[in-house]
């Protein structure tokens, strides 16, 4: 009987944790594969797992990048999986478009299609940053790469996108 | 000491980085300001632009923890004693209220983190000051949202008017005894009942405001909700709206 009561506060606490998590992990692997049926697969895939190695997550404010890992890991599967072909960038924003509308907000929407176009490499520091709210270090962590790289990457990222979305770029520095 | 290239460099890394030498630069850079104004305008664009809304889950799909074991027991048990319809009834109240808090969960971006994250881009607003803001330029940004602030709200020591959700927005900084405290006066969103948030370093309470829309005010800090709610009430008796 204490056994069950456990268990069930148990499997409670983390149902709590994963409707808490799962808007940004989400929106995470969104960004990360650009594609929302992916996306889904991939975070109900990280919740099982992630279930079956609770035990594993020694504190749950950690419980973020804990579980972007797993997201990480479960693309990285399905790519392999799944071997996708070279993808034209304007049909991914096409077949996506009802993700990437932002009502009336047609800044929003072509901020969103811009994003798109950023290479990987670009992209997914940027998402970790912005959306995740990870410092330069966790996301050096969790791309295994320097800190002065990830820093490299960031500014990078934000150039090209505000090019892309044909901002003034009049005072932004050279490489 | 840093130059502009440096300045810049580190900016679009982080533009939130609070590194006192960029703090320097920018104070005494026109350019550097300029540019900086430009990146955190963008900045605050791109922060919403990346909270797609999201999808209604499907309640099957969503069951992210199995079932556990004494369950199917259980309902076993009832089915034996003649009772399946009680537990086919209990399952679809189970399916019914977890597909309502997962469709709260993830129904796209609330009210609170869309304001939570206006704030981010702003961040030149939340000094502690005793300057007011010029009551012309405050006027202007008030006028178009058919209000004016009478003298117990506070000193205003920032006015803008903001884009937000479409709209144009007046957003205030009040000081008080707690510190800077934002005020956002959104008459184009309705809040059916007051909501305290708590987000990503920001504490605050959406207030509706009868026939006027709602009122964001917010803390960068660690103030009591009731201060919060309070500084709101206090703020909202003292508008006049003038449409």
């Amino acid at each position: 009987m204490k056994d069950q009561v456990g268990g069930n506060h148990k499997r409670a606490r983390f149902q709590a944790l994963c409707q808490s998590l799962r808007p940004d992990l989400l929106r995470f692997a969104f960004w990360l594969s650009r594609d929302r049926a992916l996306a889904e697969d991939v975070v109900q895939e990280t919740m099982l797992r992630a279930w079956k190695a609770q035990d594993s997550l020694l504190d749950e404010a950690a419980a973020k990048p804990w579980f972007l890992t797993i997201i990480r890991r479960e693309y990285a599967r399905t790519f392999e999986r799944k071997r996708f072909a070279t993808v034209d960038v304007d049909e991914l924003v096409a077949r996506e478009e009802p993700m990437l509308a932002a009502g009336d907000e047609q800044n929003l929407a072509e901020l969103r299609a811009a994003l798109f176009k950023l290479p990987d490499e670009y992209r997914e520091p940027l998402v970790l940053q912005v959306l995740m709210g990870f410092s330069t270090a966790e996301i050096a962590r969790e791309l295994g790469l320097s800190g002065a790289a990830v820093l490299t990457r960031l500014f990078r990222a934000r150039k090209q996108l505000r090019a892309l979305c044909g901002e003034d770029t009049s005072l932004d520095p050279q490489e | 000491m840093i130059d502009c290239t440096h300045y810049r460099r580190a900016m679009l890394a982080q533009p939130h980085d609070a590194d006192p030498e960029l703090g320097e630069h920018r104070a005494s850079c026109h350019d550097c300001n300029l540019f900086t104004e430009r990146l955190l305008r963008f900045e605050s664009s791109f922060e919403r632009a990346l909270r797609v809304a999201l999808p209604n889950p499907s309640p099957a799909s969503d069951r992210v923890v199995p079932l556990p074991a004494k369950s199917s027991r259980a309902a076993l048990r009832l089915q034996r004693l003649g009772r399946g319809w009680l537990a086919m009834a209990a399952s679809v109240l189970v399916v019914v209220a977890v597909a309502g808090a997962l469709w709260l969960s993830v129904s796209g971006p609330s009210l609170a983190a869309d304001v939570v994250t206006h704030m981010a881009g702003e961040p030149q607003a939340w000094r502690r000051t005793d300057v007011p803001v010029p009551a012309p330029a405050l006027l202007d940004v008030l006028r178009d949202s058919h209000l004016r602030l009478a003298a117990g709200a506070g000193l205003v020591s920032y006015a803008s008017s903001c884009r937000f959700r479409g709209h144009r927005v007046p957003h205030l900084v009040v000081q008080t005894d707690s510190g800077p405290v934002t005020v956002m006066v959104l008459v184009h969103e309705q809040a059916p009942k007051s909501v305290q948030f708590d987000e990503q370093g920001y504490r605050g309470v959406i207030v509706p405001v009868p026939g006027h829309g709602s009122l964001a005010v917010l803390t960068q800090g660690a103030a009591e909700m009731e201060t919060i709610e309070q500084i709101a009430h206090r703020v909202l008796d003292s508008i006049v709206w003038t449409g």
